[in-house]
């Protein structure tokens, strides 16, 4: 897989009074799933429509391996897309559909039915797309999507619709595509569907990004983990990890809440000193916290706080 | 082109409403023919009727079908959003406009041949006996008559061209029923204006210009000088008329957002 | 388990309920621009295709010259205030009070002049028939064009007639009139009214009709005319436009025993070609004139005395735009359901309105509603200014009463309105804008076209076409009646619809009332 990155640099478009991209600027690097992370409005999709030419930006430019999309020969084996998975005529049926767009990317249908066992479309591939759930759409779009085998792909909301199975299926399908070393933009207005998933985050708000960094970096700059214990022996314990180096708060009868030591450490140091323990768990702050402490400072900024607040939370 | 072309023609053949449509036209156009061929009585002879041209009569009907059918290859695309991933399989998009336009090529000469060849047998069969045929004076219907040729052919290319013009209104307006109004109020409305216009001058210039009735003087096969224009010019208007709706329509596409 | 209550009050699904339906309606259709917009433009394009029609319409004879005859020329109106020919040849003298003619007409022939040479003379004429050829005795108030007239004739065609004021016509006796079978034609006067009789032998008189002339005045010209209308020839089944050829032709009658009673003071006959003078663009032969001898008489003359239904240029022509506005029309009322498919918001349109005839009425009037007043202000100001404008350039305008145009503008918005309202029908069972507007516009639009426009079909399937199809309802623009005793191109490309108007109108109020039950029935049965 030849290495292809998505370069967005200072976008700005409005729609009419209404500024929907001011300076949206992020790369996607390959290898790895970026979240494109923000509230509904927050000009993601416009991003990836200005990002397959579809838009227009008044300014800014939008480079796929270093070329602007329209210059691409056969697009979509060079970057694949799934915008909105309702965008097709329901008459026809999802091979077929399928073929016409293989066809544009002089590929054939051998291609076609390839695409379509990997969404795991094989039994409706022959039927009309009319009467297809929300969740086989997306499939057939992630199909669509994967059917140039290109190194970058975009998907726009893709979770929307889907049952719980399907999310675990695409969280793993998105993950193995950026295993093959593809770069994948996925976005989505909830963080906690790409935990797991995005190895890198750009968060946006309104037409601008706010954060733009790994995972790792962004749960650690928020709040440190902490390890829940529960123990009949709650001040000898409190005791022994406070002499390693950790604080503890008392949460219950039988419950310490500890900060400052991995969990791992913690279990070694109580097992050593012999004091009995019924539960030990790792706390981890989630990326939605991180996420929604992050636009709390973007409102805040957005509403003429002073500038830097909004700290890019790494880089 | 050969691979946008190569798909547009699968989006045109993988619906099956294409299918039903161009069969809807054949059988109205013939239809409609073979009832005008009916309704034309001439018992005393010397009616000033072109029997080919009373034959194509089912061209003003079906023209109207043609122009769904084009329609649709454009704004099925915008009424379900389609069209976003069309303009990202193919970013140069007046490649794609092209490719539309000769991916309905083929389907509409097709079914134009059959429907003017049915309906010219048609007329060729029924008028005689309404005192239209060759024993009272009038040429008989063959196509292989310079002007009946003429008028045949022309009424082909007649339905290719309204095809081309509907798909540039379709193109420039996105909506299907904003645009199919368009193009049937230029067909249809302009000849009516055309006559009330109260001023000699003014409905001939009007039928020079409207694309239905000069587009339509190629049927004529008699009384070529009472015509408001000469047959090819006539289908040249059409001609600039379709030119004007695709350049329009393409010049739409390439500045818009999709 | 807890019950659930509704929190709703008790149904309303009474006037109230309704009343809400109209209001949803009307705000989705307010606030759509396109729509507004479409009305708004089909307003002014009416208006002004109007104002342009009636500063630049021309009849005919106008194009010849920078001023051509015609422009100048004013069709007369007779006593019923129509437009009237009165022209025809008169041998006549003075009645004073009460009195009678009495003549036997032993002949009636006719020619038609095929060419003329240059000083105007027909080079060569050839017999013809002609139906409404007519000969005969006549009582008229003066000699001006449209003065008030009765008469007892025979004709070419139609027997013996007694015809008064230009648009009056009663049979009398069948049959044509020759040296073997004449005709006694009797015409008398008492005051104000006049009795017609005939005969075929002189001595068994059938009254015919007695008609009153309201303020004849007590002197009046009466006699022996003869005319005949010019034929159109109809060049085509295929109807050939209003610019057919009309050949001149004239009746020449012979009159015998022509004996008076009466108030006839003593005088000579006279003879008067009575016309409309060098401007008219009536078209009349060239032999008219008469010999007396022996108390007979042989009289020719060509034009007529009847109503005046091809010279003139007839006011709704003014409405030319209606058929653009027509397209933005359709578009709107078929879309203002098939949005409601496309993008699922008929779903909640029922949910609001779970009775859902009900929610299909209340788009229906709201429809109506703004498309008919919309018709009505834009056909009122293209007839209410069009007209003077018409005036002003100089053409000869067809009167209208203020009834006949009240008619022709509330009735075309009435139509527009129908026809909104049958796309509307049609888009929701159709569901699909581009369908819907494709029927809705080769209904209504193209049979039109076919029919009174390009006129492609031949004229009796043309009429078949304006009784059944929803283009029906064009009579309505039918301004000038068509009359029997007037051989004319009463075809849809002149105006002439073979329906009366509120006949026609009602043929697409039922296309639409169907198209609506149609619709109600399939709304109430398929899922949404």
């Amino acid at each position: 897989m030849r290495d292809t990155t998505i370069e967005v640099s200072a976008l700005r478009k409005r729609f009419g009074p209404k500024v929907a991209l001011d300076g949206m600027t992020f790369t996607v690097s390959p290898g790895q799933v970026t979240g494109f992370i923000g509230p509904n409005g927050a000009g993601k999709s416009t991003t990836m429509r200005v990002i397959l030419g579809l838009d227009k930006p008044d300014e800014g430019t939008a480079l796929i391996g270093g070329r602007p999309y329209v210059s691409l020969r056969d697009p979509l084996t060079h970057v694949g897309a799934l915008l909105d998975a309702a965008a097709l005529q329901p008459s026809r049926t999802a091979r077929n559909h399928l073929l016409w767009l293989a066809y544009s990317q002089g590929l054939g249908g051998r291609r076609v039915d390839e695409v379509i066992a990997l969404a795991g479309l094989q039994s409706a591939a022959r039927r009309k797309a009319v009467g297809y759930s929300l969740g086989m759409r997306q499939r057939l779009g992630i199909a669509a999507a994967l059917l140039g085998d290109p190194p970058a792909l975009m998907f726009d909301e893709p979770f929307n619709g889907m049952d719980p199975e399907g999310i675990i299926w695409m969280r793993g399908f998105l993950a193995a595509l950026a295993a093959e070393g593809r770069a994948v933009l996925v976005s989505s207005h909830l963080m906690s569907e790409l935990q797991d998933t995005a190895g890198h985050v750009v968060i946006v708000g309104r037409g601008k990004v706010i954060a733009d960094t790994s995972v790792a970096d962004l749960l650690a700059s928020v709040s440190g983990d902490r390890i829940m214990l529960r123990t009949a022996a709650r001040t000898q314990a409190a005791a022994v990890l406070e002499r390693a180096g950790a604080t503890a708060a008392v949460t219950g009868p039988d419950a310490l809440a500890i900060a400052g030591l991995p969990a791992e450490r913690v279990v070694t140091l109580l097992s050593e000193s012999s004091i009995p323990f019924s539960e030990v768990t790792a706390h981890r702050a989630t990326l939605e916290q991180a996420y929604l402490e992050l636009t709390k400072d973007a409102v805040e900024y957005q509403s003429g706080g002073p500038a830097g607040l909004a700290g890019r939370a790494a880089s | 082109m050969r691979e946008s072309l190569h798909a547009e023609w699968t989006k045109l053949r993988t619906l099956a409403s294409t299918f039903w449509l161009l069969l809807a036209a054949v059988a109205l156009i013939v239809a409609v023919s073979a009832a005008a061929a009916a309704a034309v009585r001439c018992p005393s002879g010397g009616c000033a009727d072109d029997p080919a041209k009373i034959s194509l009569t089912g061209i003003d009907l079906g023209q109207a079908v043609v122009a769904v059918l084009a329609v649709m290859a454009v704004s099925g695309e915008y009424g379900t959003g389609m069209i976003r991933l069309t303009l990202t399989a193919t970013p140069r998009r007046v490649t794609v406009l092209a490719a539309k336009a000769a991916a309905l090529t083929g389907p509409v000469l097709a079914a134009g041949t059959v429907a003017v060849l049915g309906s010219l047998l048609a007329g060729g069969l029924i008028l005689p006996g309404h005192g239209i045929g060759p024993s009272h004076g009038y040429p008989a219907i063959s196509p292989s008559d310079g002007v009946v040729l003429r008028a045949g052919f022309g009424s082909v290319l007649y339905l290719e061209l309204v095809a081309l013009l509907s798909l540039g209104a379709a193109t420039a307006l996105r909506e299907a029923a904003v645009a199919i109004g368009a193009v049937l109020g230029l067909l249809y409305v302009l000849p009516i204006i055309a006559v009330f216009a109260g001023n000699a001058t003014l409905s001939r210039q009007l039928d020079q210009i409207a694309p239905m009735t000069a587009g339509l003087a190629i049927q004529a096969t008699t009384g070529l000088n009472s015509l408001p224009i000469s047959p090819w010019a006539g289908l040249d208007v059409l001609a600039a008329w379709a030119a004007g709706a695709l350049v329009l329509g393409g010049l739409l596409l390439r500045s818009r957002d999709a | 388990m807890t019950a659930i209550t509704s929190s709703r009050p008790p149904a309303s699904p009474g006037r109230a309920g309704f009343t809400h339906l109209l209001h949803a309606e009307w705000t989705k259709f307010r606030t759509v621009r396109g729509w507004v917009l479409s009305v708004i433009v089909a307003v002014l394009v009416t208006v002004l295709l109007g104002l342009f029609i009636g500063s630049h319409s021309h009849v005919a004879p106008c194009t010849t010259g920078p001023n051509g005859p015609a422009c100048r020329y004013v069709i007369p109106t007779g006593p019923g205030g129509e437009s009237v020919t009165d022209t025809f040849y008169f041998v006549h003298r003075t009645l004073t009070g009460d009195g009678s003619i009495t003549a036997e007409v032993t002949s009636l022939t006719e020619v038609a002049e095929s060419s003329q040479t240059l000083n105007g003379r027909p080079a060569r004429t050839k017999p013809a028939v002609v139906p409404w050829s007519k000969a005969g005795l006549i009582i008229t108030a003066g000699a001006g064009q449209g003065s008030a007239y009765a008469a007892v004739m025979v004709t070419g065609s139609h027997g013996t007639r007694m015809q008064w004021n230009y648009t009056g016509d009663t049979p009398g006796l069948a049959g044509r009139v020759s040296p073997a079978s004449p005709r006694w034609l009797r015409l008398s006067r008492a005051g104000d009214v006049i009795t017609g009789y005939d005969s075929a032998g002189g001595t068994n008189w059938t009254k015919i009709g007695t008609i009153t002339l309201p303020r004849l005045a007590l002197t009046v010209q009466a006699g022996l005319f003869a005319t005949s209308p010019g034929g159109r020839q109809q060049t085509s089944q295929g109807v050939a436009s209003a610019s057919g050829t009309a050949a001149a032709t004239d009746a020449t009658a012979t009159f015998d025993r022509v004996g008076l009673h009466g108030g006839w003071p003593a005088s000579s006959w006279t003879g008067t070609p009575v016309n409309g003078g060098p401007d008219s663009p009536y078209v009349t032969g060239h032999e008219a004139g008469y010999r007396g001898e022996r108390g007979g008489f042989t009289v020719t003359g060509s034009g007529d005395m009847a109503p005046d239904v091809t010279d003139g240029v007839a006011i709704d022509g003014l409405l030319a735009g209606l058929f653009i506005a027509l397209v933005a029309v359709l578009v709107a009322g078929a879309q203002f359901m098939t949005a409601e498919y496309r993008r699922g918001l008929i779903r909640a349109t029922l949910a609001a309105s779970p009775r859902r005839g009900r929610a299909l009425a209340a788009k229906a009037i709201v429809l109506g509603a703004v498309t008919f007043a919309a018709g009505l202000a834009g056909a009122a100001a293209a007839v209410v200014i069009g007209i003077p404008l018409l005036r002003a350039s100089g053409n000869p305008v067809y009167p209208a009463t203020a009834l006949t145009e009240v008619r022709l503008i509330a009735g075309t918005a009435a139509l527009v309105a129908v026809f909104a309202v049958f796309s509307l029908a049609v888009g929701t069972i159709v569901r699909h804008g581009a369908g819907a507007v494709t029927v809705a516009i080769t209904g209504v639009i193209l049979p039109y076209l076919l029919t009174a426009g390009i006129s492609v079909l031949p004229a009796g399937a043309a009429d078949w076409v304006l009784r059944v199809t929803p283009a029906a309802g064009f009579a309505i623009r039918q301004v000038i009646p068509a009359y029997p005793q007037v051989a004319a191109n009463y075809t849809p490309s002149s105006d002439f619809f073979p329906l009366a108007p509120w006949a026609g109108l009602a043929v697409t109020c039922a296309w639409a009332a169907l198209a609506m039950a149609l619709a109600a029935y399939l709304l109430h049965r398929r899922d949404a």
